[in-house]
């Protein structure tokens, strides 16, 4: 399988640390936003807590890839993960997308060659929490 | 009450790997967003219920909900009204949860005496598909008039962000051609479509 992040939300983890911070500061979420967007040690410093947070700020994106896999190897990933949406392209080629916590939640499930891909995938999108899962803590 | 599109996956960040697929086959692997914000917790309670979104939400364990009577929201039938009971009640539960947390009675416990009118902000992620869905029903004259109000805002939002995705969304009758409420119809249609034709 051969998987390639094509598209995603603007500012991924600005947006789990918002998220973050929404749900204990009382402070307006456009407002968190609005400083975290021109701080990204902030926004390091926030996700790295990520462990004690509830899984569900990691939802508040979306991840489309392009992934090259046989009819076979794509049930076995629907039937592994009902997160992640899937639509045919064309021969062995298909348009998958999903958020970060289904990247995240099906690594921690599963160590494969597609778990592995899809989680480098994320590396430049959302470093902190791709180094996170490499270091097995989130 | 406000709402704005914090971040969403543009469409033309898809066009080059589309395929054949459709507008409405790539809803559902497009995500929207948005600050939700001072809205009642009346109004959240309903927006839960849409299960294919994610939330974020205050939480008045960890947020106390200092000035509580400074931050609600009053229906505008109420205001008509003019009816005092209701500020009067918004008072007493302020002292009451002020009383109940001076006394070290921990916030999660003490919220239980607020009410549906505590005002509260969110978070709030869904894809193009349930968006869809979200503006066919809560866009309609027949949704409740904060919840109609915040899904009209967002649609302006999303409209002015993504016109080419988001200029045939509205309520039911605008998507469909037809009112789908049955018996329940406003009988208003041409009115609404008017409304929301872009």
């Amino acid at each position: 399988m051969k998987v390639k992040l094509v598209a995603h939300t603007s500012g991924v983890e600005a947006l789990v640390a918002t998220s973050m911070l929404t749900t204990t500061s009382g402070s307006l979420p456009s407002a968190i936003h609005g400083r975290l967007m021109g701080s990204p040690e902030e926004v390091a410093e926030v996700v790295g807590r990520l462990e004690v947070q509830h899984g569900n700020v990691l939802e508040h994106n979306r991840l489309v890839w392009v992934i090259d896999a046989t009819s076979d190897e794509v049930l076995e990933a629907m039937l592994d993960t009902k997160f992640l949406h899937l639509t045919r392209l064309g021969d062995d080629k298909w348009l998958m997308s999903g958020n970060l916590r289904a990247v995240v939640e099906y690594a921690q499930s599963k160590d494969s060659a597609f778990t592995r891909e899809l989680t480098d995938s994320v590396r430049d999108v959302a470093p902190t929490v791709y180094r996170s899962v490499r270091r097995g803590r989130t | 009450m406000k709402a704005k599109l914090l971040a969403y996956t543009p469409l033309s960040s898809l066009t080059g790997c589309r395929g054949e697929l459709t507008l409405r086959e790539l809803l559902p692997h497009m995500g929207y967003t948005f600050a939700v914000e001072k809205i009642s917790r009346a109004c959240s309670h309903q927006l839960v219920r849409h299960r294919l979104a994610s939330f974020s939400q205050q939480s008045q364990r960890y947020i106390t909900a200092r000035r509580f009577s400074e931050r609600f929201v009053t229906p505008p039938s109420v205001e008509a009204a003019g009816e005092p009971v209701f500020l009067e009640l918004v008072e007493k539960a302020s002292e009451a949860y002020q009383r109940l947390v001076d006394r070290g009675v921990p916030k999660e416990d003490a919220r239980f005496v607020l009410p549906n009118a505590a005002e509260t902000s969110l978070l709030m992620t869904m894809d193009g598909r349930s968006l869809f869905h979200f503006f066919g029903l809560r866009c309609c004259n027949r949704a409740q008039w904060e919840m109609r109000a915040l899904a009209d805002a967002m649609l302006g939002e999303a409209r002015a962000a993504e016109p080419e995705v988001f200029d045939d969304a509205g309520p039911y009758c605008y998507q469909l051609g037809y009112c789908p409420e049955g018996r329940f119809t406003c009988g208003r249609m041409q009115e609404a479509v008017e409304k929301y034709r872009a």
